[in-house]
């Protein structure tokens, strides 16, 4: 892995018009790889947008998006998506048990991958036997972390991961953040939460990047 | 009105061709409106229902199944288009609602890394099963709960019940056989039509929303 000074995700000059509505103009940003970036801007702003643009799952009309020095517009939709993670803001559990979620589309997942991300997440074991469809909104979080992590990102993109999660969970949450990025692995949570900004934000940046 | 313009084809058989390609024509505008928002619906909806159904009147006049005569080909080309519509109709427009419904759930598996086919797949599989549980009702209740329509048409004709019976049996695993294919030829036009390059799911907007469009932030 090397980490230069084109390593991680920069963008910039990222422009998206949507049913004739200006969604994004001129947005930057970078996400280095063991940092964690905070992305704060108002509501309907163009957070969410931007995540997605990141890894393709929307095509910007505008600009530039490298991953490592590379334009991800010539990196293979699947192989972009599970070096650069979504965690949606109200993730889906896809039917079955908990592991089923985490091994999803993965062709040979190993256990000790799935283990260390169920850890990351600040999960138990023993969660991964659990029906996905039966957890409570910070287990499906925090699932939904594990999942991201075990695609193995470089990068992990989170929308408003605590929007929905108490105090307690939202630290949680937080502090795994930090061990994740602490790995090496590029953080950039778009949020409101000022509490989570101050926990574990290395670095704060609007949509002008 | 219509029963002149029969007796006028089974005076001129040559004629059939063209009443059927009409019939096609009407069925596949009918049922490609109710999912106009899709690229292309009316064609493609003419597709998934004149391929199967027409394939399938062909294999049966062939094989000798009815007599190749306009008063045998026409109503089982009738038949089978009419059920190739419903089914192209109930299919195409549940997997359009499903694409609404289901829009956060294709994202996550478009996200954990899924090709568009594989993220569509859940959403294909319960749509066409939508789409052909009114004919495979139909086939297993038959003589039970209902006397289909060729049957009691073919009694009052004349017919004996083991012939009506007979005749009623291949109608029906033909329209079987049509209907899985018009909703599987819909579900996979829709399919194509929703993909855009960089295995996206692009939904042109019903109320200004679409597939991968998240809404918010």
């Amino acid at each position: 892995m090397s980490v230069g000074d084109d390593a991680g995700i920069v963008a910039h000059g990222i422009g998206l018009t949507r049913a004739g509505r200006r969604v994004l103009d001129d947005a930057a940003v970078t996400v280095a790889p063991g940092r964690v970036t905070a992305l704060v801007a108002p509501s309907g702003s163009g957070k969410s947008t931007l995540l997605r643009c990141l890894n393709r799952l929307l095509e910007p009309d505008e600009g530039t998006i490298l991953l490592d020095g590379v334009d991800v517009r010539t990196v293979d939709p699947r192989t972009l998506r599970r070096r650069v993670a979504l965690v949606a803001q109200a993730p889906v559990m896809l039917p079955g048990a908990v592991h089923d979620n985490l091994v999803h589309g993965l062709a040979d997942p190993d256990p000790a991958v799935v283990a260390r991300a169920l850890a990351d997440a600040d999960l138990d074991p023993s969660f991964a036997t659990r029906p996905a469809g039966e957890l409570s909104g910070g287990e499906r979080a925090r699932v939904a972390l594990a999942r991201a992590l075990t695609r193995d990102p470089r990068i992990l993109l989170l929308d408003e991961p605590t929007a929905a999660l108490d105090a307690t969970t939202a630290d949680h949450v937080a502090d795994a953040l930090r061990r994740i990025a602490d790995r090496g692995i590029g953080v950039l949570v778009a949020t409101h939460d000022d509490r989570l900004v101050a926990r574990v934000a290395d670095r704060t940046v609007g949509l002008g990047g | 009105m219509v029963g002149a313009l029969i007796a006028l084809i089974f005076r001129h058989p040559p004629l059939a061709f063209a009443f059927v390609a009409v019939m096609a024509v009407v069925a596949g505008a009918t049922s490609g409106g109710r999912i106009r928002r899709i690229p292309g619906a009316r064609r493609a909806a003419l597709v998934a229902i004149a391929l199967p159904a027409l394939g399938v009147t062909g294999v049966l006049l062939l094989v000798g199944a009815f007599e190749v005569t306009p008063r045998a080909a026409i109503p089982t080309a009738g038949i089978l288009i009419g059920g190739a519509m419903a089914a192209a109709t109930l299919t195409g427009r549940r997997l359009v609602e499903a694409l609404d419904e289901r829009a956060d759930e294709v994202e996550a598996r478009l996200a954990l890394g899924d090709d568009v086919p594989t993220a569509l797949a859940p959403l294909v599989r319960v749509a066409v099963t939508t789409g052909v549980v009114p004919v495979i009702d139909q086939t297993r209740s038959v003589g039970l709960v209902t006397l289909p329509g060729t049957f009691v048409g073919l009694l009052l004709g004349g017919a004996s019940p083991a012939t009506a019976a007979r005749i009623q049996l291949t109608v029906l695993l033909a329209l079987l056989l049509v209907e899985l294919l018009a909703g599987l030829l819909i579900a996979l036009a829709i399919r194509r039509a929703v993909t855009a390059p960089g295995e996206r799911v692009v939904v042109p907007p019903a109320d200004g929303r679409s597939a991968t469009d998240p809404g918010r932030g």
